[in-house]
């Protein structure tokens, strides 16, 4: 199903410079993947008007689209890769049992707001007329705010974070 | 046409596509791994990747990032050896040991007090398992161990000494130099913690290609530091795996083709190598077994022996021989103590050494004719 993976762009995680962040085109679309994934993956994230799904192994997040994957806080770049393949296998496998599975179309449950108050740059800085960061999450989640009024989001270097939270906030 | 019965030493031909992906490397990608953020440098970092995991698929390792690039076996044995041991700490080897496990031993004995046990390998053969769990009992901090002897080609009982090693709970280092690609080597099944290979062998790769896996309870010095085109801010080492161990710039043209070797072995597979290897070593030792006035060291049998075979040929100097080979035959032969002077020493030929032959997968038993009829000219000589 998933035999090619182009790695495209490896740089460090901005939040964590310690870590990296990298983004592949896929060799074809896994698009009708993605409900099985979501059914079989333990925690996965998935937003149907993406389409697209979040799912982690172990401390790495990967968000899967139909023809593309972004990845942030791997270790290194022979630990990125290392987790792609792990990712094909995982797709070929459920894949494979495809007729056992049910897909799950459904959009996944909201996240806690602390999952979305970490992916915030944190300044406090009150641009979005909100008291505090947190604050601001509590509105998103609540559907009173939107993530594009995040300003320091929106303007700094922040590309995963704010990706990350519009596949979520995407209607 | 010359005849090149050295692979003990180099493995030679390699298969086409070991030359095809060095040569694709050279002409189409060319860059450092990793150290640029275009796609050619994502290309070669994904293509030195690779590599490790056809190792890993071969060698039955799930961490892939525990794979360490190195030069060849010797500097994957010297960063085992200088990062893993201490002051006055205790290893246990064998007498088959090469010099690649020897001089760096003998150096820490020098600098680090370490204190060493050699097992002895009567006749150049086995070692035995229960004076191995003799001297494990009291304790020590290393087993070294080759899998196979350079020398006579003995195979060593990989999976009786790593249970030992575990149930001791004792690291075993395990030297692969004469065996990897030929005998099946499973580091979890077999217990090892530390596995050193080379790639130009019976990986069939080109030289200058090496590694040393890690398991996971592992943690060793580094050997050197340097750039990793990692955490480039970081004043000091990085901690991640491979990277701690993996400063400068790598042989990605050499890793390119072990890449392609060990696909290769992977594609034929470990069981029809070895019955090539087999067939090859039992004709070379009848031959050698119907000279008269030669003598064959090691095990008797082809299959307590990887293809290696030394011997020496009645009072004729191992060197002169291998001369007249070369010469007279074109046949490539090699001669002395092979790096391993602790065998000739129990060997009783520290002052001889042996003339070895090791032919390679890509042998044709018309070459071993060849050699047969040399010998025996040179005996009637």
């Amino acid at each position: 199903m998933l035999e090619r993976v182009d790695i495209t762009y490896i740089s460090p995680c901005l939040a964590e410079p310690d870590k990296i962040r990298l983004k592949a085109r896929l060799g074809k679309s896994i698009e009708e993947v993605l409900p099985y994934l979501n059914a079989v993956m333990e925690g996965a994230s998935f937003n149907p008007a993406v389409p697209c799904i979040t799912i982690r192994r172990d401390f790495r997040v990967l968000t899967l689209y139909p023809e593309e994957l972004t990845m942030i806080k791997a270790e290194n770049s022979t630990d990125a890769m290392q987790v792609i393949e792990w990712l094909k296998k995982q797709i070929r496998d459920i894949w494979e049992r495809k007729d056992e599975i049910t897909p799950d179309y459904t959009r996944s449950e909201k996240p806690h707001p602390l999952m979305i108050y970490k992916q915030l740059p944190g300044t406090n800085c009150g641009a979005c007329g909100e008291t505090n960061c947190m604050a601001f999450a509590f509105k998103l989640l609540g559907g009173e705010q939107e993530v594009d009024n995040c300003r320091p989001l929106k303007e700094g270097d922040y590309l995963e974070s704010r990706e990350m939270l519009n596949n979520l906030f995407v209607s | 046409m010359a005849i090149y019965l050295d692979n003990a030493a180099t493995s030679y031909p390699k298969p086409e596509a070991v030359y095809q992906a060095v040569e694709d490397y050279q002409r189409n990608i060319g860059v450092s791994p990793g150290r640029g953020a275009y796609q050619r440098a994502i290309q070669a970092e994904q293509l030195v990747f690779n590599t490790r995991r056809a190792l890993g698929q071969l060698f039955n390792i799930s961490d892939l990032s525990r794979i360490i690039f190195t030069a060849n076996v010797t500097e994957a044995l010297n960063l085992a050896l200088k990062g893993l041991l201490g002051p006055e700490d205790h290893v246990i080897t064998t007498s088959i040991e090469h010099n690649a496990v020897w001089r760096p031993l003998m150096h820490l004995k020098k600098e680090r007090n370490i204190r060493v046990t050699r097992l002895a390998n009567p006749e150049g053969c086995q070692l035995d398992v229960a004076e191995l769990e003799e001297v494990l009992g009291p304790g020590a901090e290393l087993v070294v161990v080759n899998h196979a002897s350079n020398v006579t080609g003995a195979i060593m009982p990989l999976q009786e000494i790593g249970s030992l090693c575990q149930e001791y709970e004792v690291p075993l280092l395990f030297d692969s130099a004469q065996t990897a690609g030929v005998l099946p080597i499973d580091v979890e099944k077999a217990g090892i913690s530390l596995l050193g290979f080379t790639g130009h062998k019976g990986l069939l790769g080109p030289t200058g290609t090496g590694g040393l896996y890690l398991a996971p309870e592992i943690e060793l010095k580094p050997l050197k530091e340097g750039g990793t085109g990692s955490k480039s801010y970081l004043e000091t080492q990085p901690e991640d795996l491979p990277d701690r161990y993996e400063s400068g710039t790598p042989n990605t043209m050499g890793l390119a083709g072990l890449k392609a070797g060990v696909e290769y072995i992977l594609d034929r597979g470990l069981d029809e190598i070895r019955a090539r290897e087999l067939q090859l070593t039992e004709m070379l030792l009848e031959k050698l077994n119907r000279l008269e006035g030669c003598e064959v060291y090691g095990p008797g049998s082809a299959r307590e022996r990887v293809a290696v075979v030394s011997f020496n040929l009645a009072s004729i100097p191992a060197a002169e021989a291998a001369y007249v080979l070369d010469e007279v035959y074109d046949i490539m032969v090699r001669a002395g103590l092979h790096c391993a002077p602790v065998i000739h020493r129990e060997l009783g030929l520290e002052n001889r050494g042996s003339l070895r032959v090791s032919p390679g997968l890509f042998t044709e038993k018309e070459e071993l004719d060849q050699l047969e009829k040399a010998l025996e000219e040179i005996l009637a000589r």
